[in-house]
């Protein structure tokens, strides 16, 4: 058993940062407009269709998961400013309906194009083998994964604190009103930030589907473990969208190993034992989203 | 419209209602859809007392829905319990539902607590789906239609017969909801979702009213589950599903939010809709997610609500905004008209 663990572990911490990294996104658009994002997945699953597809064309693997999510972001600039702008004034809960429809049609269209049932896409032979940690070996493409996705985290954290845009973003979070009179073009930033998210998403989307296969619904497969990452890190806190990214996914590797039938419901205890002890999640501010 | 008006409208409804098994074959209509327009429109009911009149996004019924069908399902299955037992139980189950995850809900406002339902729902669907010695997992599973149940007439239900039913338990639905709704609790329900903090400045303990709101939305959504259960012949996860809790929530801003007749409207259009598109082409999804985008875009209100809102516009009452009709804290809903 104990040899299972460490793979096990490690496993699970790629798993929490694939969440962390879907639940980031949502959490950014979240925490600017107030919109929950339910076609987030879609996102995933097309950024994830358009580096197959790149790839089956004979583009490399390298370009396809830059290009395929960059192309995601157009689609879901595009969508923001079309059909989501437009419910701003509105009730949050009409941009998530809203984003719901978008993901059934979505799906429907992937189906159309892509098929049904999942297709192959594999990771590029470089990261084909495994890699030896020292204490286990490990599949490369998972410790790219996990690369990736920190360097994703780093970057995303380097441009909120370090950049004068990423400063703007933080202070509309706080106050859109103010930054709008002080001059900012809130419109611009609006965009960018549900951009910003869906490139993350993107990013995800092609890596998970390297890794975790890739059909009409993969993405929103993810969804749902993404949506107990921010209750869990608490709703408005980007870093806790990364703890609790990180504790979902080891929650889940565990109960895989020792009780696999409940790994899905293990997150769903989770959450509940965390809502039991702070009601508003780990690093949730009081007053935000009630 | 005058509550005269309404008061024949609603008796034309019944009536047509009462008379759809003679009617259905007419428009080349099978009376199970008829049946499943009731039994869903009940769940619609559900999330519109949620939704429409407290102002709560509940966005996570399905798990009652799903409850209340895998309560009768299971029921009927392994225990052989009647017909209407089956109600009772799938009724029950999802009431237990609702005392579980209610005290988490309760705590969160607004859109966290539509996230905060979607989240908790799924659990029962990863059980179901999990489940599989029991539940049949991924497949489902199908049971045969139990014996009514009545002592005086334990007689097989059929088709006709079920729709009876369901025509039954929605119209005891929809007096139920007409008098929650009238009654004070429901008058401080809709006043939660006007001002809640008031509400509470006034010594009432909102999260208590919230809680029993919720409690008889799981029962009711239940009450359709079970039925739905039975008319099928079947229980399935994606009943669970969110998925299907946002089927419900469409229904019910498609016919119109707040309002008593809304929810039947929305699942009848839903229901036939889906009936028929499927038939011609394979792309209902598409259809659907259209429909979600148009009636978010373009009528808020829902069908019911723009009718009235028009209504009153020739009556010369002050109207309010259409764009936030299922929340906005002073749109109008129906209280003690509607029937």
């Amino acid at each position: 058993m104990i040899e299972h663990l460490a793979p096990q572990l490690v496993n699970g911490l790629v798993l929490g940062a694939f969440y962390a990294i879907v639940a980031l996104g949502l959490s950014l658009i979240m925490n600017l407009t107030g919109t929950i994002n339910m076609a987030h997945g879609s996102f995933m699953t097309l950024a994830g269709y358009l580096a197959y597809t790149m790839v089956l064309r004979g583009t490399s693997f390298w370009f396809a998961l830059l290009a395929a999510p960059l192309i995601a972001v157009l689609v879901g600039v595009l969508v923001e400013r079309t059909l989501v702008r437009p419910l701003y004034a509105r009730e949050p809960f009409y941009s998530l309906l809203m984003t719901f429809g978008l993901s059934l049609m979505a799906e429907e269209v992937y189906r159309l194009i892509w098929g049904s049932n999942g297709v192959p896409f594999s990771p590029p032979a470089a990261l084909d083998g495994t890699a030896n940690l020292g204490f286990m070996v490990f599949p490369a493409f998972r410790i790219f994964i996990a690369a990736v996705l920190v360097v994703a985290i780093v970057a995303l954290a380097l441009f909120l604190t370090r950049t004068r845009f990423g400063l703007r973003l933080r202070a509309a979070v706080q106050d859109t009103e103010m930054i709008a009179a002080l001059g900012t073009n809130t419109q611009l930033l609006y965009a960018v930030n549900f951009g910003l998210g869906i490139f993350l998403a993107g990013i995800a989307g092609v890596l998970a589907a390297g890794m975790l296969g890739l059909s009409p619904t993969s993405g929103n497969a993810l969804l749902m473990p993404a949506f107990v990452t921010v209750i869990i890190g608490g709703m408005g806190s980007l870093f806790g969208s990364i703890v609790g990214g990180v504790l979902i996914g080891l929650a889940i590797s565990l109960t895989t190993l020792f009780v696999p039938a409940a790994s899905e419901v293990s997150m769903y205890v989770l959450m509940a034992l965390v809502l039991m002890i702070r009601p508003r999640g780990l690093f949730g501010e009081e007053g935000l989203f009630g | 419209m005058s509550a005269r008006g309404t008061t024949i409208a609603s008796m034309v409804v019944l009536v047509v209602l009462a008379a759809a098994p003679f009617l259905s074959p007419l428009v080349h209509l099978d009376v199970s859809i008829v049946s499943e327009v009731l039994v869903t429109a009940i769940a619609a009911m559900s999330v519109n007392l949620l939704l429409g009149y407290t102002g709560l996004p509940a966005f996570g019924n399905a798990a009652y829905f799903g409850l209340g069908a895998y309560g009768a399902a299971l029921s009927a299955k392994y225990f052989h319990v009647s017909f209407l037992l089956a109600i009772l139980i799938g009724t029950a189950a999802a009431l237990l539902g609702g005392l579980l995850l209610g005290p988490f809900l309760l705590r969160r406002r607004g859109i966290y607590f539509g996230l905060l339902s979607i989240a908790f729902g799924q659990v029962f669907y990863f059980i179901a789906y999990r489940y599989t010695d029991v539940t049949g997992g991924e497949d489902g599973m199908n049971f045969p239609r139990p014996p009514l149940g009545l002592p005086f007439a334990n007689v097989t239900v059929n088709e006709t017969a079920f729709y009876y039913v369901a025509l039954a338990a929605f119209v005891l639905a929809l007096l139920a909801f007409r008098a929650i709704v009238a009654s004070p609790f429901g008058r401080t329900l809709v006043a939660i979702r006007q001002n809640e903090v008031r509400v509470r400045y006034l010594g009432l303990n909102s999260d208590r009213f919230i809680f029993v709101a919720l409690l008889i939305s799981a029962t009711m959504a239940g009450v359709g589950g079970a039925l739905f259960a039975l008319l099928i012949n079947f229980a399935y996860p994606l009943e669970l599903d969110w998925h299907q809790s946002g089927y419900f929530v469409l229904m019910m801003i498609l016919g119109g939010a707040g309002t008593v007749w809304g929810p039947l409207l929305g699942s009848a259009i839903f229901v036939i809709g889906k009936d028929i598109i499927s038939t011609i082409t394979p792309l209902w999804q598409i259809f659907l997610g259209a429909l979600f985008v148009a009636c978010v875009l373009g009528f808020p209100r829902g069908i019911v609500g723009t009718f009235s809102a028009v209504l009153r516009r020739r009556a010369h009452v002050a109207d309010v905004d259409d764009a936030n009709a299922a929340f906005d804290p002073h749109a109008p809903v129906e209280v003690g008209r509607g029937v």
